[in-house]
């Protein structure tokens, strides 16, 4: 499982990251000092909950490591960098009003937050102490930033 | 996407075998049967008789189990009013609508272009932009840059991974495109222009290298002597699309065929000693298919040798439409703009196809009981439907997951009817 090689993402991306910038003319510290400024959007809890919906309700179709189809979007990679750069709360909007595809709003507030926290934690986005709202609160003022460097 | 039903209903030419005419005697006898049980006028409107033919030495289709290669599924944008082809303002940008063709959109793509294109047009826009890549946004675009227009396509998936490329891919038309009543009269006219257009269309690209189209004999296989379908209103539903949003029956279906039956080639009944199955009733039709890897080839090489651009991207609500460069907009989404436009008039409809691996030389269909096969350049389609209840397979249903046991089940129940005849 993804979500399992994920555990411990922060310190792993950061690492990576610095690998990767100690090659690269410039930038690498830059790279660093964004990541370490990542946003914390969810809590660890959430993740974990969120995994277990994810495979009840979302991996049928996405596939148990996210990986998608030929046919159904995987929800890493060019999933992240199309809704990266935006309000999270567009994400979670989205998640809300059209997941699962089959019974389209049908998760609860809490549901759609755990997801959304697992699918965070799987794209390398670092846990926190404050957990996402299951309201969606406030999080239309939130950007979701670039995961950083893929490991 | 095309229908998954495929094959028009087959009108059986009861009480008249058309053979039998060209023998002499039993001709005759066969000639006053018809005289006697049915009108005169279908006599005068009678076609002529085809030639004397021969049983036709048919390669069997494999359909055991091991040959199924792919199993895709698809949802059909059905809207009770027929496609969307209107036109908005967002912001300044003017969007033409195009999209909610249900089980018809290869079958409309031409028709329905031209009208889009040319309500984009009419603000005489040099440039514009098509946002999504299905079937109706790419024919969309060449349409444009026929007309002079320079395009650009947005979209999240080129053609190939579209849900158009998950049809069946055979012409059908007036697959789940409309319900008869909210769409109103007035639709069948349009229907009628769009299916002419597009059927004259395809027909530009019968021939040409990989066979992006092409006609094949489709066999329609009955234990029992094959009769019309038929779907009246069952008076004991109440319930309709008007109080629920959904329809409740296949008699609330739009039905425009027989607006083109000029064009498009019926069914005819094949005497028994022209049967090449063992089966003992069959009808035997032409049937219009497209190939999808080919047609997708043509269509996209036009595309960019016309100077035409894409852009990968994604859409989350109709403002990010006002902020492309280009102010006229087709859009193109299919059952996207559900969400995307928030247009819950748009209805799902499953459907799901099985893919054989290709078998080129045995270039024909066959429908017996509820299976379909048509053999296509990229495999044997095979489709488990079920024709008592017709049109409402799947509607409502949007679950894409693929069920593999499905057309398993379809293979071992047609395996039987395509048993070789006995030299």
């Amino acid at each position: 499982m993804r979500g399992q090689t994920m555990r411990g993402v922060t310190g792993a991306v950061l690492f990576g990251a610095g690998l990767l910038g100690a090659g690269l003319p410039g930038g690498g510290g830059a790279a660093v000092a964004r990541l370490a400024a990542t946003p914390a959007f969810y809590t660890e809890a959430q993740a974990e909950q969120g995994a277990a919906i994810y495979g009840e309700r979302c991996a049928m179709c996405h596939g148990a490591m996210l990986e998608g189809t030929y046919e159904t979007p995987a929800l890493t990679g060019k999933f992240v960098a199309n809704w990266a750069g935006r309000p999270v709360g567009d994400l979670y909007d989205y998640l809300g009003r059209a997941m699962p595809q089959f019974a389209p709003g049908s998760l609860s507030g809490e549901d759609n937050a755990r997801v959304l926290a697992y699918l965070l934690k799987a794209n390398g986005y670092r846990a926190g102490q404050t957990a996402l709202p299951a309201d969606g609160a406030g999080l239309h003022r939130a950007v979701l930033p670039a995961p950083g460097p893929a490991r | 996407m095309t229908d998954l039903y495929g094959m028009p209903e087959r009108t059986a030419d009861r009480g008249i075998g058309r053979r039998t005419i060209l023998r002499g005697a039993s001709g005759l006898v066969g000639l006053a049967g018809l005289q006697a049980c049915a009108p005169a006028r279908m006599v005068a409107s009678a076609p002529p008789a085809p030639l004397p033919g021969e049983r036709p030495r048919l390669i069997p289709l494999r359909v055991t189990p091991d040959q199924l290669i792919d199993v895709k599924c698809c949802i059909r944008p059905l809207r009770a009013a027929g496609p969307n082809l209107a036109t908005e303002l967002i912001g300044d940008t003017l969007v033409v609508h195009n999209y909610g063709h249900g089980g018809s959109g290869w079958s409309l793509s031409w028709g329905s272009a031209e009208i889009a294109v040319g309500k984009a047009l009419s603000v005489l826009p040099r440039e514009i932009a098509v946002v999504g890549c299905g079937i109706i946004g790419l024919t969309s675009a060449v349409v444009a840059q026929r007309a002079g227009l320079k395009v650009t396509i947005y979209a999240r998936e080129m053609i190939r991974r579209t849900r158009s490329f998950r049809a069946s891919g055979s012409f059908t038309p007036d697959s789940r495109v409309a319900l008869a009543a909210p769409a109103g009269a007035a639709f069948g006219d349009v229907w009628e222009q769009m299916a002419r257009l597009s059927w004259k269309a395809f027909r530009t690209y019968l021939g040409l290298p990989g066979n992006p189209v092409e006609f094949g004999d489709s066999y329609n296989l009955s234990d029992k002597p094959i009769v019309k379908r038929e779907h009246p209103a069952d008076p004991a539903i109440i319930a309709s699309w008007a109080n629920t949003g959904l329809p409740q029956q296949n008699s609330e279906f739009g039905e425009y065929r027989e607006r083109i039956r000029d064009i498009v080639p019926r069914p005819i009944d094949v005497p028994p000693d022209e049967n090449p199955f063992t089966v003992p009733y069959v009808q035997r039709s032409s049937q219009m298919h497209f190939n999808f890897p080919s047609y997708a080839h043509t269509l996209l090489s036009e595309f960019f040798e016309g100077g035409g651009r894409f852009v990968n991207r994604d859409f989350h609500g109709p403002a990010e439409y006002a902020a492309l460069p280009e102010k006229v907009v087709i859009n193109a989404t299919g059952y996207a703009a559900r969400d995307l436009w928030r247009d819950t008039t748009i209805i799902p409809v499953r459907g799901q196809t099985g893919w054989l691996v290709p078998q080129p030389q045995a270039n024909y269909g066959v429908r017996y009981r509820n299976i379909m096969l048509t053999s296509k350049a990229d495999g044997v389609v095979v489709m488990n439907t079920n024709p008592d209840i017709g049109e409402m397979l799947g509607v409502g249903d949007s679950m894409e997951l693929p069920d593999r046991g499905n057309i398993e089940e379809a293979l071992k129940i047609i395996a039987p009817a395509l048993a070789p005849r006995e030299a």
